[in-house]
């Protein structure tokens, strides 16, 4: 699986550059757009950074001696890298090779993972409700995540995620496929009405509950990290394929793409804010009921996929 | 007067044991009865068939052995007809207990409305209801010492023993974990400790345990405060519905000494009443979208209740919560006259903002998926219960004292009485939304019709040992305060019934069967206020949070100092 | 799929913003913008030192016991202390001043390091027993004040003038001389006056 595997330094640079600054500052633009919907003026574009740094300054409680405690908040911001690296940025991938669909789909699920370990690492109820929700979410989004980009792959003929969005061909069935890839992205970000796991009112926080200092700083920037992987593969694969053409041509059409990559990503940022802004958050049972429904729906794409639609 | 033919059947019933009848006001009654039949007297006149809304409404518990040697207790029935034909009135039974071994059976063996208020006569007076079915601790902290009884006259006012420390907490059922909810949680604004005893995410069973900010106030108010006094603290007792507060027990006084209150002053009652049921409603709109992650519906609430309606407050009263009005016969201070047309324009305003927020929670689909059928209350728990207020009206029940005991302006006005049958958290939801358009259009009627002249009658000094009743509608239900006054133009008895104490009692009935994640949501809908409820005995608030904090769960977890990672 | 969302997103369309401030955040900033102060409002109570007469009416009708009245009885001085941190802001003050030396501001921005600094003591002079020398519960200005309003006809017929340049003790004295002489009361006057005014209110 691996002979074919091809590592771009400048893809690593790029990768490791957005991943580590434009989390914290899309989460800042989402905050000042949900607070004008509100009719406030909201915290500084920057907040989020100097909520993370005062994070990463204090010590961390520890609730538990369970040495998973403080080893999951890293595994999931290390998961999140990974997936990250599997991205194409422009022309560049960081690291690429055939299968490398499956080690994505695996390591976005680990973030999660790690998510749900910590979380019941503890004897808190409501870190432990959280994990258990978590977890009910991963299990009922995933397989939509999953069927999505099987679709893609089997139609590009593909296993390499940055192969797929250069070979995918346009039909019924990766329409379908783009909506669904929408929808799993979106429910597994986190955001409201999907924020369950978490739910501060009902359960405190649910798996950040017993957090605090740097892990917590850790841990929210893995959360932060997820969502960018999964928006970011979601604008390459809307950008990838109708910028096909100069996708590949030399440094500047690199760019190019990167740069189209990018103003996507930030202009869908404050889309979702706004979408989050005017929801309310579903119980779990609704969210899965949802889920489920939306995966025999998949279900069916898959079959239009492979009748040749 | 109506109610005389519907209380000789009760007089004929029990006359064995009715020793005085007293009209403390034409609309409340006291017999003075002999406890034995206490329970039976009291089930008759709930489940009265023709006063078919009737309900428990409290039960007053005091140490008159320097009046009459003897201690005494009180359950107080609202008597209320649903189709509105007769005149509604207040009974009374008082019962008096001996001095050394004040017994009596139990009101709470047959109405679940008395189970808290019997806990808090054992509590507070030492007082022994004889088959009451759960005789825990209700109010008094974990670690108060057995046999000290802070209401009773010979216990001073500041005195706060120490004791052994208890356990006071439900045994969890079989095969559940429990999973607590406060005593400091988000979803409450206050100190409180449900534990929820949970398969899974489902509820099965409940326990409350909270009375953890009482701060004494009936105590000082009978000991050290005058009657004109005791209205800063009656304001106090709540930081939404201190008015209520500070109106109902106006009230009673008002009623001891007899006297009407100018016109003018009872439509000034009306409109600062209306406008903080509005603040109310609105604040706890707000907190219910927010308790669902619906943010923008919880901003947009508050901001409206900013803008016109704490705007208004500020500039009626002089300030935006404590209105600092009342005074025994009438009001202390006058609207300013270019206020008026301002009350309107607000009042205009208002009403689109509130519409449009209506719109924005009923058009948020998931919002209504989240407070439809949930937290049940059905009509028969409710009544047994005693609920009150929108929490009642939202089961079906078609009570509110503004309407049903007339007090104040609100006879002279137009309004509805919006009350829904589902008894879910929604139709709690919408009978508040619907209160408050209500509340909109009784100010505007209230302004346009106010009469000139006096805001206030003098009163002197108050007769001793008179008792009577005072009651509002509040936000949250019907307020009721009961005053005994002493001499020397002090009170000797002061009990204060907020809405929230019987809401409250009820909570566990609406949670069971429902999810984890619906708690906040159901706990929230009665819009509890813990500290109405608990302003009654003197508690070292510093133990308290300690025993909380020491449970046996918490203990286990023991969290561990910081350590660099 | 997207189904469920869109009844949000129209809704969030229809939903009419107030016509004044479309997209104007209502935040004020306000530590550094000063707010609009209602004339009804009730901020810190403020005495005028030179209107206070020092009667201590306001302290007797204070719920809060935010005022006192201290006495210096060695040194002849009388001190109205008011203490806004235990202030509830109820106005009863105002109410009962009879010069109107007490009024509430429209101050409320009180936040200090230390709450004493907040206190406000108005001094006041007592006037001395014409007849003992020692010092009397009657401020000067009271003193003052009271002849200024009392019509002169109630002076002259209780004898006010006099009585009111006494302490109390000496007050009773000859009020018990007084009604001794008139046959009133039996017995020896002198064992009847009450206790001499050391100490006072607080
Ligand atoms: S406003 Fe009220 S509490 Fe404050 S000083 Fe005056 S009387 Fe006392
Ligand atoms: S009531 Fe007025 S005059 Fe008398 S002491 Fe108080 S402030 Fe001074």
């Amino acid at each position: 699986m691996m002979k074919t595997m091809s590592i771009s330094v400048l893809g690593i640079i790029v990768g490791v550059v957005l991943v580590a600054i434009l989390p914290p500052f899309l989460d800042g633009i989402a905050r000042k757009v949900k607070a004008r919907i509100q009719y406030r003026v909201g915290p500084p574009i920057l907040q989020t950074y100097y909520d993370l740094q005062k994070l990463f300054g204090l010590p961390s409680l520890r609730p538990t001696e369970n040495k998973w405690f403080r080893v999951a908040p890293y595994l999931a911001l290390a998961s999140a890298f990974s997936a990250a690296f599997l991205l194409p940025y422009g022309k560049w991938v960081p690291v690429k090779f055939s299968g490398d669909i499956v080690v994505f789909f695996y390591v976005l699920a680990m973030v999660s993972v790690a998510i749900i370990i910590g979380a019941f690492s503890t004897q808190n109820a409501h870190s432990n409700i959280g994990g258990h929700r978590e977890m009910m979410m991963v299990l009922s989004v995933e397989p939509i995540l999953g069927v999505a980009l099987g679709i893609f792959a089997f139609k590009a003929g593909t296993l390499s995620l940055s192969a797929i969005p250069l070979k995918v061909p346009a039909s019924f069935s990766t329409v379908l496929a783009y909506l669904l890839l929408i929808y799993a992205a979106y429910a597994e970000s986190g955001f409201v009405p999907f924020d369950i796991a978490e739910a501060e009112t009902e359960i405190a926080g649910g798996v950040l509950v017993e957090y605090s200092g740097r892990l917590l700083g850790v841990l929210e920037y893995a959360i932060l990290a997820k969502r960018l992987v999964l928006l970011w593969l979601l604008s390459t694969f809307l950008t990838i394929p109708i910028l096909r053409g100069i996708a590949l041509t030399g440094v500047v059409g690199g760019i190019v793409v990167l740069a189209v990559q990018l103003i996507l990503v930030l202009v869908a940022y404050p889309l979702i804010a706004a979408l989050e802004a005017t929801n309310a958050r579903y119980r779990i049972d609704q969210a899965v009921a949802l889920n489920t429904r939306i995966f025999l729906l998949s279900l069916v794409v898959l079959a239009v996929a492979a009748v040749g639609w | 007067m109506v109610t005389k033919e519907c209380l000789a059947e009760f007089e004929d019933k029990f006359k064995g044991e009715i020793r005085e009848k007293k009209f403390l006001t034409p609309t409340q009654i006291l017999y003075l009865v002999d406890k034995k039949d206490l329970p039976d007297m009291a089930y008759y006149l709930q489940y009265h068939p023709e006063f078919d809304e009737s309900y428990y409404v409290m039960g007053i518990g005091s140490d008159e052995r320097q009046l009459a040697g003897k201690f005494a207790y009180a359950p107080v029935i609202n008597m209320l007809d649903g189709s509105g034909k007769r005149e509604n009135f207040y009974v009374i039974l008082k019962a008096r207990l001996d001095k050394d071994n004040p017994e009596f059976p139990s009101v709470a063996q047959k109405l679940p409305a008395a189970l808290w208020a019997e806990r808090e006569v054992r509590d507070l007076l030492g007082f022994k209801p004889l088959d009451h079915p759960d005789l825990r601790r209700l109010i008094t902290p974990e670690d108060w010492p057995e046999g000290v009884y802070p209401l009773r006259k010979d216990h001073a006012y500041n005195a706060s023993p120490a004791g052994e420390l208890q356990d006071g907490y439900k045994k969890a059922p079989e095969d559940t974990s429990t999973v607590p909810i406060g005593p400091y949680h988000m979803a409450l604004d206050e100190p409180a400790h449900f534990r929820l005893f949970v398969k899974g995410e489902e509820i099965v069973d409940v326990d409350y345990r909270g009375f953890y900010s009482h701060r004494g106030i009936e105590k000082i108010g009978e000991g050290r405060l005058t009657y004109n006094q005791i209205f800063y603290i009656a304001e106090r007792i709540c930081g939404i519905c201190g008015f209520q507060h500070s109106s109902a027990y106006a009230m009673a006084v008002e009623n001891i000494a007899g006297v009407e209150i100018p016109a003018r002053a009872q439509y000034i009652r009306t409109i600062l009443l209306e406008i903080e049921r509005i603040h109310s409603h609105l604040l706890w709109a707000g907190v219910a979208c927010h308790l669902v992650g619906f943010d923008t519906g919880f901003m947009y609430a508050w901001r409206i209740r900013e803008e016109p309606v704490m705007w208004l407050a500020e500039r009626l009263t002089g300030n935006r919560k404590t209105y600092g009005m009342n005074i025994v016969g009438g009001v202390r201070r006058d609207f300013l006259d270019y206020r008026k047309t301002e009350i309107l324009d607000k009042m205009k305003q208002l009403k689109k903002d509130v519409e449009k927020l209506y719109n924005i929670a009923v058009s948020s689909d998931i919002l209504i998926k989240r407070a439809k059928d949930v937290g049940v209350l059905p009509y028969k728990v409710a009544k047994d219960y005693g609920v009150v207020g929108p929490t009642a009206r939202a089961s079906g029940r078609n009570i509110d004292v503004r309407r049903d005991h007339k007090v104040f302006a609100y006879k002279d006005v137009d309004f509805d009485v919006p009350v829904y049958k589902d008894g879910d958290v929604l139709a709690r939801l919408l009978v508040r939304l619907d209160e408050v358009l209500q509340s909109i259009s009784i100010i505007e009627q209230a302004v346009d019709q106010m009469p000139e002249g006096d805001i206030f009658t003098p009163i002197g000094k108050l007769p001793p040992y008179q008792e009577a009743l005072g009651y509002t509608e509040a936000h949250r239900g019907e307020v009721i305060h009961y005053v005994l006054t002493g001499t020397n133009n002090k009170v000797y008895r002061w009990k204060v019934r907020a809405p929230t104490y019987n809401n409250l009692a009820a909570v566990p009935e609406m949670l069971k069967g429902y999810r984890v994640a619906d708690a906040p949501l159901i706990i929230a809908s009665i819009d509890p206020c813990y500290a109405c409820t608990e302003r009654v005995q003197i508690v070292d608030v510093k133990t308290g949070k300690v025993k909380a904090l020491n449970e046996a769960e918490f203990n286990d977890l023991s969290i561990k100092a910081s350590e660099e990672l | 799929m997207e189904d469920v969302k869109i009844s949000y997103t129209e809704s969030l369309i229809s939903w009419k913003r107030p016509d004044l401030r479309v997209g104007v955040p209502v935040t004020v900033k306000y530590p550094l913008v000063p707010t609009e102060k209602p004339p009804e409002y009730r901020g810190k109570p403020h005495i005028d030192p030179n209107v206070c007469i020092g009667c201590g009416a306001c302290v007797r009708a204070c719920p809060a016991d935010a005022l006192t009245a201290e006495w210096d009885l060695e040194n002849g001085l009388k001190s109205i202390v008011s203490n806004p941190a235990r202030c509830i802001r109820c106005g009863r003050c105002e109410e009962a001043c009879p010069t109107g030396a007490m009024k509430l501001t429209l101050e409320f921005e009180l936040a200090t390091p230390n709450k004493e600094d907040l206190v406000e003591v108005v001094e006041h002079h007592l006037t001395k027993c014409k007849k003992c020398g020692d010092y009397t519960e009657f401020t000067e200005r009271q003193v003052e004040k009271a002849f200024q309003i009392l019509p002169k006809e109630i002076v002259d017929a209780n004898a006010l003038g006099e009585k009111m340049q006494l302490c109390r003790e000496c007050r009773m004295e000859e009020s018990v001389k007084i009604l001794a002489a008139q046959g009133r009361i039996i017995g020896d006057p002198l064992l009847l006056p009450p206790q001499h005014a050391k100490g006072g209110e607080k």
